[in-house]
This record gives C-alpha cells, structure tokens and sequence, in this order.
C-alpha cells in the first residue's frame, strides 16, 4: 500500500516536474542559472582555505537556492552535499534538518540508495549527540537496505562503499555497548565490503575498532598487531597523522593495560613527536600528555608528575574537553592519595565525579566512586563504597541489557516494517478486493445496460414490425378494397349489361311492337321516346364497359389502358385527341397507387373537359424531367375563371390525389382560353 | 324462345305476334335457362320440332354444366333439330365473339339486341321464315371487315388482339387466351407478318388491328 502510494505520489511529483518546468521554472535557462550559482557557493564552502566565516555565509546562500529548486533528483544530491557543508562546520542541527528532508525526498523518489543514505547520515547525527539507539536504529534501517541491495556492475563500489561505512559505524555503536564479538563481526563485514569497493579510506579505522575490540578481549598481542595495521593502511592518506596518533596511542593503552609501561611510554612519547600536528589538535594533544603521564605514574617515575597531568588539565579546561577534564582530574587525585595528600585528592576525585554525573559518564563516576571511598575513612568512605557497588551492579546489569538491546531494536524495527508489510499488503488485498468489486458491478452495471438496450432494441424492432404489419395489412386492405370495388363494378358492369340493358331493351321491344299497332295519332311521339330508350341502353352499356375493364391489375399494360380510356370517352363524346407519352418512364417501376391515381386524374379531368369544357380537341402528355412524371392535360374549351370555380369535387379530387403522390398541381385557365392541368409527381 | 329475361321474351312476343298473327299461326314455347331449354328442343325433336329458336347467348348454364350458353345450346339444337332456323340475339357485339358465332353455329339470323328495334326484329322474322338470313347492321359491318381483308384472322388470333387492345400483357395472355406463351408469340408474329409490320411493336400491331378492324 505504502509503496503504491509512494509510487502515485512519485508520479504525482514527476508530472508536477514536468509542469512545473514549464510552469514555476519557465525557462530551462532559468533552471539552469540557479544550479550553477548553487554550484559555485558550494564550491567556495567546500574550499576549506577559506575562512569559517565565508564558507558559513556561503552556505546560506547555497541553502537559500536549494530551497527553490523544484527538480527533487538534483535537490536530493545537493541536499547530501550541503549536509557534509554543515556538519564540518559544526552545525549540526541544520545538519539534522537536512537529512530528514533528504530521507523525505528520497522516500518520494523512492530512491533506496539515497534513503538508505540519509538514515546513516541520521544515524551520524544521533551518535554524535550520544544518542547509541537512535543511532543504531538509523545505521540498522540503512544496513538493511544496502544489505539487500542487488550489486550491479555500475554502482557496485559505491554501494559497497557505503554499506561499509555503515556497518563500521554499527560496529563502532557495539563495541561502545561491549558486545565485542558482534562488533568484530561486523568489522569484519565491514572491511570486506571496502576491499570490495576498492576504497582503502575507512580500513585504518576498521582495523582500529578491532584493536580496541581485541584489548577488551584482552588479547592484547593481536590487538596490537591490528593498530600497526591501522597505521600501515593509513599511510599515504589524507588524515594519515590522526591515524597514526591515535593508533600510537592506543597500542600505548593496550600496553598500559599488559602493565608494560616502558613499551607503553615509547609509544605515547613518539605520539607526542608529531608536534606541529598536536599544536592544531589539543585534544588529542591533552588525552596523549594525560596517558604518558598516567604511565609515568603507574611506572612509578614522578619526574614530570604532576606537571604534565596540569599540562593536559590546562590544555583540556581551554578547550572545554570535559570528558578529557574527567579523566585527568581522575588522574590527579589517584596521584594526589598516592603521596597522602588526601583533601587535595578529594577535591579532584569530587570534581571528577561532579562532570562524570553532569555527563553521565558511567566509566569515570564509577572510578572516582572507587578513588573517593578510598580517600574517605569510615562512614562517608562507605557512602562512595557502596556508591561504587552500586553503580557497578546497574552497569553490569545495564551492559547485560544493552547488548540485547540492539537485538531488540532490531527486531522491533523488522517488527514495525513487517507490520508495515502486513498492513500494506492487507491494503492491497482490500484494494484489490474493492477495485475487483468495482469492476465486477461496473461490469454487471453494463451488463445491465446492454440487455435493457437490448430489449430497447428489440422492442423497437418489434414496434416497426408491428408497424409494418399495420401498414402491410392497411395495404392489404386498401388492395382488397379496390378489389371489392372492382369487383363490385365488375358486377355492377354485368349486372347493367344482362339484366338492366336486357329488361329496358325488353320494354323498348315490347313498346315498339305495341307502337306499331296502335293508330291513335301518337305514334311518332312513342316512337320519339323509345328512340331515346334505345339512346338509354347505349349509354348503360357504355358504362358497363366503362366499369367492366376499368380493371388496373398489375398484368394491364398501364399506358394501353391510359390510352384506351382516352380514346374511348372522346369517341363518346366526339372530341379529337391527341396522346403523348414519354417512352423514358418506366411504368412497370412506378408503384400501383400512383399509376391508379393518374388514371383517375385523368378520368376526372376529362370528365370535366365533356360536361363543361366544350372543347373540341384535347392534348394529353406524359412527360418525365428529373425524376418528376409531368401530366398535362389541354383543351381549347370555354375555360373558367380560376378563381371562381375553385373547389368543385372534380378538382377537390385531383388535387387530394395528387398530394397524396406528394406532388404539386396547377389549374391555369381563362375564359375562351380553354384550361391547362399540369400535374407533377416525384417518382 | 329461349332468354332468361322475362321482359325480353315479353318484346319478342308483343312484336311478333302484334304484326304476324294475321300471315302467321305462331306458337311460342320458352325457356329461361338451359336446362329447360335443352328439355324443351330435345322433347320437340321427339314430337313437333321447332320451326324457328330465338336463343340468346347469355345464359344461366345447365345443371350439369355441360351447356353454359346460348353457344352451346345452338350447337346441340343443330343437330337436334336440324332443320329449324336458329336466331341468335345477343347483347354483344365484340368482333371475336360475333366471329365465333358465325363460325360456330352459322345462324339463320344474328341480331344484336342494341340495335334491335321491332320493325327490324319483324324484318328479320319474315326474312328468316321465308328463307333468307338475317344479320344486324352490326354483324353485317364484321363480315364487311372481314372480306375487306385479304385474310381473316382466327378466333385465336382475335382474341389475342382483343386483350392485348385491353392492355393485357403478353406473358399474362395465357390466362386469358388457352394457348401457350409461346404459341401466344408466335402467332403474334404472325399477324404482324399478316399485317406486313413484321418488326413492330405491340402498339404498332395494335394500331394496325384497329385501322383493319380486326378490334
């Protein structure tokens, strides 16, 4: 979980970079300028001729442009860099801040290098402020990574460089807790990853915490054997004389503690020859006048005693070295109840046990119990007595608990990070779980979704069908019905002809015969009616034929019944026609409504020409034009005022019909100036 | 008399017998289908034949199916009763059907009613009974087409004119003409040859049965 928050955040970071290039730091150039004026103030404070002073200023400076850089790669490195800049300049709580925003940023970049990096340089800081378990548990986390670090062939001495400078650092901690063992282990480990890393730098060092380690162990030869390995490894370096000195000295204690002084003293004395060294390093300078004089002393040669304890006192109280002062006043008072003189050896053991407390220094406050409650007769002597078994007990027990102590910091570090681990694989699992959740009710929602779609769909399909159907069965209806009526002609055709026309001819019949007999003088008046019975039968028989082949079956050939009906109604009614049709139209595509409705456009028109036009002759075209059938029926009748006879059935009919097709037409006529129908129907 | 109109038979009768009674004795049985009609000429074949049928074309057909017009019922009183004089009055007056007629039965008299009046039926009664035929202005204009012609088209071939001036289609002629299409084809071909317009089209061909007054 954390690391997949890591990861969106570092995404987050890496796009708020890349607008942020282009926003906040608009120009490349900009970014550009800044790096290299942070360059060349850090170039002037890690330039260390010059003075404290300037490098302090500049490092302000340097620090003030780091804050603005919004490029968390390059602020991570330089963030290390100024890191070493405060802490050699002794600032240590802007050393402290410093890492702590480095490990952030490099969480944020989820850079395990440089986290693991800025633990150790924690770690560094809480040693310094005596903090061993804060330290630790920074050096631990640090190990840790670098301990699981892959090796690649591009950084594998950097790496091993650095897990060695850590597990030096751990081991050092140790040795303070007095778990020898563990601590030489780790040395050990140490060393090799440096051989790894091909960096001789921190060796002299390892080899030193293995002497100290080795005297604990009271194996005093070997111990000495690693010092002279410290100093052999240092040679050439860079802090080779503080190598060499402290590994002078510390044969010098390893001697001291095997009681020989001689070899002890030889060893301080050649320390002490690097004096233009020891002028610049009192400390040092103090501790090495302070052992030579204490070997002097357990050497029983007081010829320089106690002027060089004071000597090193002085030294010490001008630098404020109080762990130095604790150690000397020590000495002084064990010299001091040497020669009997108590009450000045008293005031130096109580000073010695007065900066031990404001210390805490364990190992001092118990030996100036020990010196006080010898110097003390009687009850007060008892007091320190008791003081001392005390005090040792707790550090005995004290010790006992500190070496397991580390195991616990360990452990509770794996601890939390294995809770960490559970926790973010719990949330990984419930995240897991809620986007599988997620995913199965979007897909279930789309599923959902598409089935009502689906039924949408189907309903709309099955409307249409239905629709069809309707309009299938109204087509059905609408042919049955013109059958029905055709039918019906057909019979009513019939029905005129053999039965009406029979039964009036019948009657004609009858009547002429009757007519012929009869002499009443009315005779020619009968014979004028029956004339006009027979004109009767002529025009029902007319009309029978009319209704009888009025038959649009799609088996007629349109423009022969077009014709036909024409040429039939003006041979009735004694009129010339003249017929024309467009051989483009292809009457066999044109639908069968369409074909019955300018028959019966035409049957009307024509109708109207013989009951009011008068005319003597009529035009008819069918014409086609851009997908438009045109029909124009002429006539050279009486004509109308088109604005008066408007809606007669006959043309109420037409132009019904035609908007049916969707077409347009137009009655133009004038009095004497006959009447022109166009009609225009879209194919 | 043979009509299934009452009122038809009741004109013959007020003509006839109006003006002939004094020349002639007429007796007049009728008939208003087919049925009874074909009784009547089969029992008179047996006893008194008839002189004289008025038949009508249209009529209800027989109950067995076998006679369905005045056509059929002709062709059996011909040979029933060969020598009575068979009078064919019809309502209609198309070419193929007067055509078919006169092929087929060859009346004594053919009369189409609309142009019947009772002086005329007279005429041709007493014409018919004296021997001579009798034809309506009508029939007599058919026979004029006809020999005006070089040839004379079969009833077929008419009937195939006669739908096709109807707007019939060629392919849907079978339905109305028993011939196959085909056969339907090449007789129309024929007729175009007939007409000399081998290469025309239907219109052309029909134009030209109509100038010939073969429609």
């Amino acid at each position: 979980m954390l690391r997949f928050f890591y990861r969106c955040t570092c995404l987050l970071f890496i796009i708020s970079i890349i607008i942020g290039c282009n926003g906040s730091e608009r120009t490349p150039e900009k970014k550009e300028l800044k790096s290299n004026l942070l360059e060349s103030y850090l170039d002037i404070v890690k330039d260390r001729k010059n003075s404290k002073e300037e490098r302090r200023s500049n490092l302000e400076k340097a620090y003030t442009i780091y804050s603005t850089i919004s490029d968390n790669i390059y602020k991570v490195e330089k963030n290390f860099e100024l890191c070493r800049e405060y802490y050699s300049l002794k600032e240590y709580e802007k050393y402290k801040d410093l890492s702590e925003k480095a490990l952030k940023l490099s969480k944020i970049l989820n850079d395990s290098l440089s986290i693991a990096k800025a633990y150790a340089y924690l770690g560094i800081y809480y040693r310094r402020s005596k903090l061993d378990n804060i330290a630790y548990k920074n050096f631990y986390e640090a190990e840790k990574i670098y301990s699981l670090w892959n090796y690649n062939p591009e950084n594998v001495k950097y790496v091993a460089n650095e897990h060695g400078k850590v597990l030096i650092d751990i081991a050092r901690i140790r040795q303070r807790a007095k778990d020898y063992s563990e601590s030489e282990a780790i040395t050990i480990k140490a060393i090799e990853k440096f051989e790894l890393a091909e960096d001789e730098t921190y060796i002299p060092l390892c080899y030193t915490n293995l002497g100290i380690l080795a005297k604990f162990l009271e194996e005093y030869d070997k111990s000495i054997e690693y010092h002279k390995k410290a100093i052999e490894y240092a040679k050439g370096t860079d802090d080779e004389t503080s190598r060499t000195l402290a590994s002078y000295n510390n044969i010098g204690t390893v001697y001291k503690s095997q009681k020989k002084y001689a070899e002890a003293k030889e060893y301080y004395v050649k320390a002490l020859s690097y004096k233009e060294y020891l002028s610049k390093n009192k400390k040092i300078h103090s501790r090495l006048i302070d052992n030579l004089a204490y070997v002097n002393f357990l050497s029983n040669d007081l010829t320089e005693i106690p002027e060089l304890y004071f000597k090193a006192l002085k030294i010490r109280e001008s630098i404020d070295d109080k762990y130095g002062i604790t150690t000397n006043t020590l000495h002084l008072a064990e010299y001091y109840q040497s020669i009997n003189e108590d009450s000045i050896a008293k005031m130096y053991a109580e000073r010695s046990r007065d900066i031990s407390l404001e210390l805490n220094n364990n190992e001092e406050l118990l030996k100036s119990y020990r010196v006080l409650s010898d110097i003390y007769e009687g009850n007060e002597g008892l007091r320190y007595a008791n003081a001392y078994i005390r005090l040792n007990d707790s550090l005995v027990r004290e010790e006992r608990l500190y070496r397991d102590k580390f195991a616990r910091i360990e452990f509770e570090t794996d601890e939390i990070a294995e809770q960490n681990l559970q926790i973010s694989r719990e949330n990984e699992i419930l995240i897991i779980a809620i986007l599988g959740l997620t995913a199965l009710f979007l897909l279930g929602y789309i599923i959902f979704r598409q089935q009502q779609s689906n039924k949408e769909l189907l309903f709309a399909q099955t409307q249409q069908e239905a629709n069809q159907e309707i309009y299938r069965l109204l087509l059905n209806q609408q042919i049955k019905l013109e059958e029905g009526r055709q039918m019906e002609q057909q019979r009513m055709s019939e029905e005129l002809h053999d039965g009406v026309l029979g039964r009036l001819f019948g009657v004609r019949l009858s009547l002429d015969g009757i007519n012929q007999r009869a002499n009443d003088g009315f005779t020619e008046a009968r014979n004028k009616y029956i004339d006009e019975l027979k004109s009767i039968e002529k025009e029902i028989r007319l009309i029978s034929h009319d209704l009888g082949t009025e038959t649009l079956t799609a088996d007629v050939a349109y423009i022969d019944a077009v014709e036909s009906l024409i040429s039939d109604l003006c041979a009735v009614n004694n009129i010339t026609f003249e017929f024309n049709n467009d051989e483009d139209i292809d009457w066999e595509e044109i639908d069968d409504q369409k074909k019955i409705n300018f028959f019966r456009i035409l049957q009307e028109s024509l109708q109207n020409i013989f009951k009011h036009a008068n005319a003597k002759s009529i035009k008819i075209n069918f014409d086609f034009t851009e997908d438009k059938i045109n029909l124009t029926i002429l006539d050279d009748g009486i004509g109308f005022k088109s604005n008066k006879v408007k809606r007669g059935i006959g043309l109420k009919n037409i132009t019904s019909r035609v908007s049916q097709m969707s077409g347009v037409v137009q009655f133009l006529s004038n009095k004497d100036a006959g009447t022109k129908v166009s009609v225009s129907v879209p194919v | 008399m043979i009509d299934d109109h009452p009122m038809i038979i009741e004109g013959y009768k007020n003509t006839l017998l109006g003006e002939n009674q004094k020349e002639y004795q007429i007796k007049i049985d009728i008939a208003s289908n087919c049925d009874d009609a074909y009784d009547k000429i089969l029992k008179s074949s047996q006893s008194t034949p008839y002189d004289m049928l008025f038949v009508d074309i249209k009529l209800p057909p027989s109950s067995d199916g076998t006679i369905t017009s005045g056509e059929d019922l002709a062709k059996h009183a011909k040979e029933l009763l060969p020598k009575s004089k068979v009078i064919i009055l019809t309502m209609h007056r198309e070419d193929h059907r007067i055509h078919n007629i006169l092929k087929n039965i060859n009346p004594a008299g053919f009369l189409i009613k609309s142009d019947l009046t009772s002086s005329e039926l007279l005429l041709a009664f007493n014409n018919i009974v004296k021997g001579k035929a009798y034809y309506s202005a009508t029939v007599n204009d058919h026979f004029r087409k006809m020999m005006t012609n070089k040839f004379s088209l079969d009833e077929k071939n008419l009937k195939i004119l006669y739908h096709l001036s109807r707007g019939v289609k060629t392919k849907n002629l079978p339905n109305y003409v028993s011939l196959s299409l085909s056969a339907i084809e090449k007789r129309k071909n024929q007729i175009k040859e007939m007409f000399s317009i081998s290469k025309a089209d239907d219109q052309k061909l029909l134009e030209e049965a109509r100038k010939r007054g073969f429609i």
